[in-house]
C-alpha cells in the first residue's frame, strides 16, 4: 500500500480556512439544480405512483393523458425494458408487471406546466391486482411469505453480493469465526436482546430535482442534486442501452444529501420521461411529501444481539442476526447488510462472532444509503448491550468499553488486523467532557438526570476499487484550478480539497478555484461523494496531481536555471531556490513556458497536473465465513456521551450536554470538523427523540413536516463539545481519515443508555418520545 | 390512504371585494365554492392537501375594521379579524390586561406564521387543537359577524360543531372579536405539550384563568379549557365548578386536574395515543392550576 | 384562472408584475423574477426555507400569494447586502462557521436580519425562539445561533 506522500510545508492544511463556497451561500448566488434557468422550452414531469404496497399491474391506459392539451408526452414501463441498480439490478425504470410499494413510479408525464402534467397523471387509468404485501423482515425472510422478486436469480449482482435465489433475501452476509457454541459456557455473563430500528428519512432541506433533456443525437444531458454523478452516467446510461459518454451528468451544488442522493432513485425518471420529448429538457422535482418516501429512506432493522464475557469482563463470542427491512428495491441496500454484517461486533476484539446479515424485500420504501450506512441502526442496539453487559458484571461502562475496545493489532472480527487508531483516546476524552463518573443531581424534583456514552466504528463501504481523479492547471494570473469529481453537499468537500492542493502545490489557499460545478464531460472521475471517503480518496488523488504538476514546474525551472531540483520549492505562487535565493513567479510561466536561456527558443508549455488513486488492497471476505486479510480501507472510530434529563410529568428528553470525540487522523480543517460533529450529533439526537417513518399496511403515515418532526433550534443541547483527535492513518493526506458520517453514529445508544441510568427503563428502539417513556414509566411503577 | 399533495397551490380565482356587503352577498351566492382567507396558514394547505378547491377566494383583510386592535379602558378589547398574531403578542394592551391572548398566540408555529396567522383564522378553523381558541373562551371573547342579514354577535359557547365545523352560515365572514375587560387581579396560562419544544400542533394544550369572586363558594373562580382532546375544545365545566365549590389547595387541584382528564375524550392518533392523551391533560391541568395559582396567592 | 397585474418593490426595485391568482409569492421570486435564492424546501409553511422579509416582517413566501403583495416591499436574501458590503448576519455566519448545504442559509439570514432589527441584543433563548421557523439539518443550529450574537455585536460596534 502507498503511503501519504504528505507535504513538509503544511500550510493551510490544518488552518480553520473559511468556505469556499460560504459567499455565494450567504448573498444568494449559489446555484443549486431547481436554480438553473432553462427557457421557454423546460417542461415539468410528475409521475403516476401505485397507491398499493404490492400489486401486479393488469392494464394501463395513457390515452386520455395524452390528448390533454399541454401534454408532451406519456411514458410507463413498457417503453423501457432494463433494469438499474447498483449492487444488484433490481429495479425497472417504470414498473412494468408489479408495483412493490406505495409510491413505485408507473407512468410519467411531461408538460408544459406542473399543473398539467399532474391533471394528466389524474388521467392515466391503472388497473391492478392486490397482492398480499409483506411488511415485516423477519416474515419477509420466511419461507411463508410471498415472493417479491420472484426473479431475483436471474439479476445482475456484484460479486461480493450474495441473493438468495427463490426468497426475499437478497443479501445473506456471514461470519463464522472461532467457535460460538462452545464458548457460551466459558462466559460469566450473557446478555440476549431484540431491538427494532425504524425506517426514518434522510429530510435534506433541498428535495429531489433532475433535469433531463435527450438531443435528437441521442446524446443525454442530466441536471440533478447528486452526489454521485459519475455513478449516475454509468448505471442510468446501462439501464436505457446508451453509452457512458453519451450520458452528461452537470452536478450543482447540493442542499444537503445525507446519501438520499447517492446512487440513482428518481433521476432515471427524469432522462426516461425526456427521450420521449427529444431536444426538450424536462424537469422533475420531488415535493416534500414524496420526498419522504419515494426516493430513499433509511431501512428499518430488527436485530438479535447475543454476548458473553468471561469473569474479567473480557468479551469471548457475539452472535448478532440483522433482519434488514430492505423496501421494494435492495439495489443499494444489499451493501448496507454487509457492512453491518463485517462491522458487526461493533468497535471490540471479540474472538468468536456468528453473523447473520440478511437484507429482505418488504413492500416498504425503498432502503439505500443514509449517513452511517447501517451503523446507526447496528449500534442502536449493540451499545446498549454493551452497557448492559458491564452493569450485570458491576464494571463500569467506560472501564467496560476500554478493556475492550480496538487497539492497534488487535484481531478484527473479519480477521485482519486493526491499523493504529485513537479510539481510547475518544473514549477517555468524551468521559472526562462528561464528568463520567459524577452524579449529576436533576435540576428539579420532577426531573430524572442520567449520562450514558456510547462508542462506533465505520468503515468507508465501498467495492475495493472505487477511484478519485483529480487535474490542476494554472492560470497566467497565478489562479490554481483544481478540478474534481467529488461533490460538495454541506460537508466541507470543496473547501477541504484546495486546502489540500494549496498546501501541496505551494499556492496560498485563496489562489485556488475549483472547476465546478461537476460536469461527467470535463471533471475528473469520482466514484461517489458517499462513505466519508473525499478527504481521504480525493485527497490521495489530489496530492498525486499537485506533485506531478509540481515536479514541471520544479524540474522546468531547475534546468532554466542549471540547478538542483531538490534546492528548489514552491512557497505562496513563487518558485523559489533555497540555494541561490532565486525567485520566479509561477504565474509568469505555467501557461506560457520560458525562452531557452541561450535564447533560441523556449522551454515548458502550459502546466497541468493529474493524479488518480484507488485502492488496491482491499481483499475480498469469504462467502463463508466473512474472513479475509483486507476487508476495508481503514475504520474511523469515535465516541459520544450525552447527559440528560426526563420529566417525570411528560416523559420529554431534555439533553442537556451532548459530547463526542473522533479520531480523524488529520484534521485538515477542524473547525469544518467539529462542524461534522455538531451537526451530525444532532441530526443523530433528533432521530433518537422524534423521528420515525410510522409505517402501516405499507403506508407512510406521515409524510410531511406537519408530522415527521425533526429537530428545531429549540431542541439542540444546551452545551456541545467536539472533540477532535488525531491518530494518523498512514495512507490518508497528512494522515486523515473520514468523519462526515460517523457523528451520527452513537447518538441513540448514548441516549438509550442515559435514559437508562436516569430511570432504568430500556426500549425495543427509538425514538425515545415522550409518551413513550412516560406510559413505560408508568408501568414501571416510577410515577402513578 | 395515500395523501397526493399538489406541488404547488391549485387553480382559483383570487377575488377582492371592497365592502362588507359585496363580501357577504359574494360568499352566499358561491356557497359551495368560494372560501374567505385572512392568513391562508391553514386554507392554503388543505387546498394543497386536495381536502377543500375553492373556486374563489376572497381576500377579507382588508375590509373596514378588520386591521384594528383597540382597547377601551371601558369596555375592554377588539381585535379585527385580520390582525396578525405577532401585532397581538407585541401589543402593549394585551400584554397588560390579557396576557392569556399573548401566551397563547406565542405558542404558535413560528415567528414568519404567526405574521400571517390571526386569532379569528384560528377560531373559524375549529381545530380542536386551535391554541387561541381556549383564551379566546376563558376571556369572554364574543364574535362580531357580518352576514348576508347583516350584523351580529356570537359567543364562542355554541360555536364550535366539530372538527374543522363551525355555527357560521353562508355568507358570514367574522369581522372581529371582542373582550370584556377581565376580572380584576386575575391570572392565567396556557400550557401547551408537543413533540418539540416549541413550533408543534398541540398533543395536548391547556388554558387556565383563575381570579378572585367572592361570589364563588371557595372565594375563586377558574376557567378550564383543553385543547386536542375532544372534537371541539374542551370546557371543563366540571373542573371548574369543582374549583368554585371546594376550598383550593394542592388537594383539590390535583383532583380538578383529574376531573378534566376524565372529562377529555382523546382519540389515538399520529401525534399521540388517547392514553397518553389523558395522563397530560392531568399533569398539565395540575401544573396549570398550581401555577394560577400562586400568581393569584402573590 | 384569473391574472392579476400588481406593482411590487423587489430588493428595492420596483416591478411591474401579472401573475395568476395562484401562484404564490416563492413562485413569483424564483419562477417569474428569477430571483432563486429563496429556496423552495417545503410549499407548506414548515421549513422556513423560502423566508423573505415583506413589509419589514419575515413571511414563508410559499404561504402568500403574490396577488397579495400589490404594493409591497419585499426583501430577498439577494437584498440583503448593500453595494459596498454584506449585511452583518452574512458576514458573521461565514465566520462562525454557520454555513454548510446552504439551502436554509437565505431563509435564516432573513430571520435573522428580522431579528436584529426588532431586538437588537437577543439573547440565546431568544434567538432560538426566532429561529424556530427555519429548519436546518446540516449545522445543528449552535454556529448560527453565534452568528447572530456576534452579527448583534458588530452592530453594536457600529453605533
Amino acid at each position: 500500500m502507498e503511503k501519504s506522500l504528505a507535504q513538509k510545508v503544511n500550510s493551510p492544511v490544518g488552518e480553520n480556512k473559511l468556505r469556499i463556497d460560504a459567499y455565494e451561500k450567504v448573498i444568494g448566488t449559489a446555484q443549486y439544480a431547481d436554480d438553473i434557468q432553462f427557457g421557454n422550452k423546460l417542461l415539468h414531469a410528475r409521475i403516476k405512483r401505485s397507491p398499493y404496497p404490492h400489486a401486479k399491474i393488469k392494464k394501463i391506459d395513457v390515452s386520455k393523458a395524452r390528448i390533454l392539451p399541454g401534454v408532451k408526452a406519456v411514458v410507463c414501463g413498457e417503453d423501457f425494458p432494463g433494469f438499474i441498480g447498483l449492487y444488484l439490478k433490481d429495479r425497472q425504470i417504470f414498473c412494468r408487471d408489479r408495483v412493490r410499494y406505495v409510491g413505485d413510479p408507473i407512468a410519467g408525464v411531461a408538460a408544459i406546466s406542473e399543473e398539467i402534467a399532474e391533471k394528466a397523471i389524474d388521467l392515466i387509468e391503472v388497473e391492478y391486482e392486490i397482492l398480499e404485501p409483506v411488511l415485516d423482515p423477519e416474515f419477509g425472510a420466511s419461507s411463508r411469505a410471498p415472493l417479491i422478486h420472484p426473479d431475483l436469480g436471474k439479476y445482475v449482482v456484484a460479486s461480493f453480493i450474495f441473493p438468495q435465489a427463490g426468497s426475499n433475501i437478497s443479501n445473506h452476509f456471514k461470519i463464522r469465526k472461532g467457535n460460538i457454541e462452545s464458548t457460551w459456557q466459558k462466559c460469566k455473563t450473557i446478555i440476549e436482546r431484540k431491538y427494532h430500528i425504524p425506517h426514518i428519512q434522510h429530510v435534506p432541506l433541498e428535495p429531489h430535482v433532475a433535469i433531463a433533456r435527450v438531443d435528437k443525437s441521442g446524446e443525454v444531458t442530466l441536471w440533478d442534486s447528486s452526489q454521485s454523478p459519475f455513478a449516475q452516467r454509468d448505471l442510468i446510461a446501462e439501464a436505457l442501452g446508451i453509452t457512458q459518454s453519451k450520458m452528461r451528468v452537470i452536478a450543482p451544488l447540493v442542499g444537503g444529501g445525507f446519501g438520499s442522493k447517492a446512487g440513482v432513485s428518481m433521476e432515471s425518471l427524469a432522462v426516461a420521461i425526456a427521450s420521449k420529448v427529444k431536444g426538450y429538457p424536462v424537469k422533475l422535482r420531488l415535493t416534500r411529501e414524496e420526498e419522504f418516501y419515494t426516493a430513499f429512506v433509511r431501512q428499518g432493522l430488527v436485530a438479535y444481539f447475543k454476548m458473553g464475557c468471561d469473569e474479567n469482563g473480557k468479551i469471548l463470542a457475539m452472535e448478532n442476526t440483522f433482519y434488514w427491512d430492505g423496501g421494494a428495491y435492495t439495489e443499494y441496500g444489499v451493501n448496507i447488510t454487509r457492512a453491518a454484517g463485517y462491522s458487526s461486533t461493533g468497535p471490540y476484539e471479540v474472538p468468536n462472532v456468528k453473523a447473520d446479515s440478511y437484507c429482505v424485500y418488504t413492500n416498504h420504501p425503498v432502503g439505500g444509503p443514509m449517513r452511517g450506512f447501517g451503523m446507526p441502526e447496528m449500534h442502536a442496539g449493540l451499545e446498549q448491550c454493551i452497557d448492559e453487559l458491564a452493569l450485570e458484571m458491576g464494571m463500569d461502562p467506560v472501564e467496560f468499553r476500554q478493556l475492550n475496545c480496538l487497539k492497534e493489532g488487535s484481531i478484527l472480527p473479519t480477521g485482519g488486523k486493526m491499523h493504529p487508531t485513537g479510539l481510547s483516546q475518544c473514549l477517555e476524552k468524551t468521559a472526562e467532557a462528561i464528568d463520567w463518573g459524577k452524579k449529576a443531581l436533576p435540576s428539579a424534583p420532577n426531573k430524572r438526570r442520567g449520562k450514558g456514552i456510547a462508542l462506533m466504528w465505520k468503515a468507508p463501504a465501498m467495492p475495493g476499487n472505487a477511484g478519485s481523479s483529480a487535474f490542476i492547471e494554472l492560470a497566467e494570473d497565478g489562479m490554481l484550478t483544481l478540478g474534481v469529481g467529488c461533490q460538495e453537499i454541506g460537508q466541507g468537500a470543496f473547501t477541504v480539497v484546495a486546502q489540500m492542493v494549496a498546501a501541496t502545490f505551494g499556492v496560498p489557499y485563496e489562489s485556488v478555484r475549483l472547476a465546478t460545478p461537476v460536469d461527467t464531460r470535463y471533471s475528473p472521475y469520482e466514484w461517489q461523494t458517499v462513505a466519508s471517503r473525499i478527504t481521504w480518496s480525493t485527497g490521495n488523488a489530489i496530492i498525486k496531481a499537485a506533485q506531478d504538476a509540481r515536479k514541471q514546474v520544479i524540474n522546468l525551472i531547475a534546468e532554466a536555471w542549471n540547478e538542483n531540483p531538490d534546492d528548489l520549492d514552491i512557497v505562496n505562487g513563487n518558485v523559489i531556490s533555497y540555494k541561490s535565493e532565486r525567485e520566479i513567479k509561477v504565474k509568469d510561466f505555467a501557461v506560457k513556458g520560458l525562452p531557452k536561456p541561450d535564447g533560441r527558443g523556449w522551454m515548458g508549455g502550459p502546466v497541468i497536473g493529474r493524479g488518480s488513486f484507488m485502492p488496491t488492497d482491499v481483499t475480498g471476505l469469504d462467502a463463508e465465513t466473512g474472513q479475509g486479510e483486507h476487508a476495508v480501507v481503514h475504520f474511523t472510530t469515535g465516541a459520544q456521551a450525552v447527559d440528560l434529563e426526563v420529566d417525570l410529568d411528560t416523559g420529554r428528553v431534555e439533553i442537556l450536554k451532548a459530547v463526542a470525540a473522533f479520531d480523524v487522523g488529520k484534521a485538515i480543517n477542524p473547525d469544518l470538523v467539529k462542524a461534522q460533529i455538531e451537526g451530525g450529533m444532532v441530526q443523530g439526537i433528533s432521530s433518537a427523540l422524534f423521528e420515525s417513518l410510522m409505517l402501516k399496511d405499507g403506508y407512510v403515515q406521515n409524510p410531511s413536516f406537519v408530522d415527521y418532526r425533526i429537530a428545531t433550534s429549540m431542541d439542540i443541547p444546551n452545551s456541545m463539545q467536539a472533540i477532535i483527535v488525531e491518530v494518523p492513518q498512514d495512507d490518508g493526506p497528512w494522515g486523515a481519515r473520514g468523519i462526515g458520517e460517523h457523528s451520527m453514529v452513537p447518538a441513540i445508544p448514548a441516549i438509550a443508555n442515559a435514559i437508562y441510568d436516569a430511570i432504568g427503563i430500556r426500549f425495543e428502539g427509538p425514538p425515545f418520545t415522550a409518551e413513550k417513556i412516560y406510559l413505560a414509566m408508568m408501568e414501571a411503577g416510577i410515577i402513578k | 390512504m395515500v395523501k397526493n399533495t399538489h406541488p404547488t397551490l391549485p387553480e382559483f380565482d383570487y377575488v377582492k371585494p371592497v365592502t362588507l356587503f359585496e363580501t357577504s352577498q359574494f360568499l352566499f351566492t358561491h356557497s359551495n365554492d368560494s372560501s374567505p382567507f385572512l392568513g391562508g396558514t391553514d386554507l392554503f394547505i388543505r387546498m394543497r392537501d386536495g381536502v377543500i378547491k375553492p373556486h374563489y377566494l376572497v381576500d377579507i383583510k382588508h375590509l373596514a375594521g378588520m386591521d384594528k386592535l383597540d382597547f377601551d379602558p371601558q369596555k375592554g378589547l377588539t381585535i379585527g379579524a385580520a390582525v396578525n398574531m405577532n401585532r397581538v403578542i407585541n401589543s402593549p394592551d394585551v400584554q397588560e390586561h390579557y396576557p392569556l391572548l399573548a401566551d397563547a398566540c406565542k405558542s404558535v408555529a413560528s415567528y414568519q406564521l404567526r405574521n400571517r396567522a390571526t386569532i379569528i383564522g384560528n377560531i373559524c378553523n375549529a381545530s380542536p387543537a386551535g391554541d387561541t381558541i381556549g383564551a379566546c373562551i376563558a376571556l369572554d371573547g364574543v364574535l362580531h359577524i357580518h352576514g348576508i342579514a347583516g350584523s351580529r354577535f356570537e359567543s364562542l359557547s355554541d360555536f364550535f360543531l366539530g372538527p374543522g365545523k363551525t355555527n357560521l352560515k353562508p355568507g358570514d365572514i367574522v369581522t372581529a372579536i371582542s373582550f370584556p375587560l377581565p376580572p380584576q387581579g386575575h391570572a392565567s396560562t396556557y400550557v401547551k405539550l408537543g413533540r418539540n419544544k416549541l413550533s408543534d400542533l398541540s398533543i395536548v394544550g391547556v388554558t387556565v384563568l383563575g381570579n378572585i369572586d367572592t361570589k364563588k363558594q371557595s372565594g375563586f373562580r377558574f376557567r378550564v379549557i383543553l385543547a386536542s382532546v375532544a372534537p371541539v375544545p374542551l370546557i371543563v365545566t366540571q373542573a371548574e365548578t369543582y374549583l368554585s365549590s371546594h376550598e383550593v389547595n394542592q388537594e383539590t387541584i390535583h383532583q380538578a386536574a383529574c376531573i378534566a382528564s376524565e372529562a377529555s375524550h382523546p382519540i389515538n392518533d399520529v401525534r399521540g395515543s388517547a392514553r397518553y392523551r389523558r395522563e397530560m391533560v392531568r399533569n398539565l391541568t395540575e401544573n396549570a392550576l398550581i401555577k394560577v395559582w400562586k400568581k393569584l396567592n402573590q | 384562472m384569473t391574472f392579476h397585474e400588481i406593482i411590487v418593490t423587489i430588493n428595492q426595485n420596483q416591478e411591474k408584475i401579472t401573475v395568476p391568482s395562484n401562484m404564490t409569492l416563492m413562485r413569483m421570486l424564483r419562477e417569474v423574477l428569477a430571483l432563486t435564492g429563496t429556496k423552495n424546501g417545503c410549499s407548506a409553511g414548515e421549513c422556513g426555507a423560502c423566508t423573505v422579509l415583506m413589509n419589514g416582517e419575515p413571511v414563508n413566501s410559499c404561504m402568500v400569494l403574490a396577488v397579495e403583495c400589490d404594493g409591497a416591499e419585499i426583501i430577498t436574501v439577494e437584498g440583503l447586502a448593500s453595494d459596498k458590503q454584506l449585511d452583518p448576519v452574512q458576514d458573521s455566519i461565514i465566520q462562525t462557521g454557520g454555513v454548510q448545504c446552504g439551502f436554509c442559509t437565505p431563509g435564516i439570514l432573513i430571520s435573522s436580519r428580522a431579528l436584529l432589527n426588532r431586538n437588537p441584543d437577543p439573547s440565546d433563548a431568544e434567538i432560538k425562539e426566532a429561529l424556530v421557523g427555519n429548519l436546518c439539518r446540516c449545522t445543528g443550529y449552535t454556529r448560527i445561533i453565534d452568528a447572530i450574537k456576534e452579527a448583534a455585536m458588530r452592530q453594536k460596534a457600529k453605533e
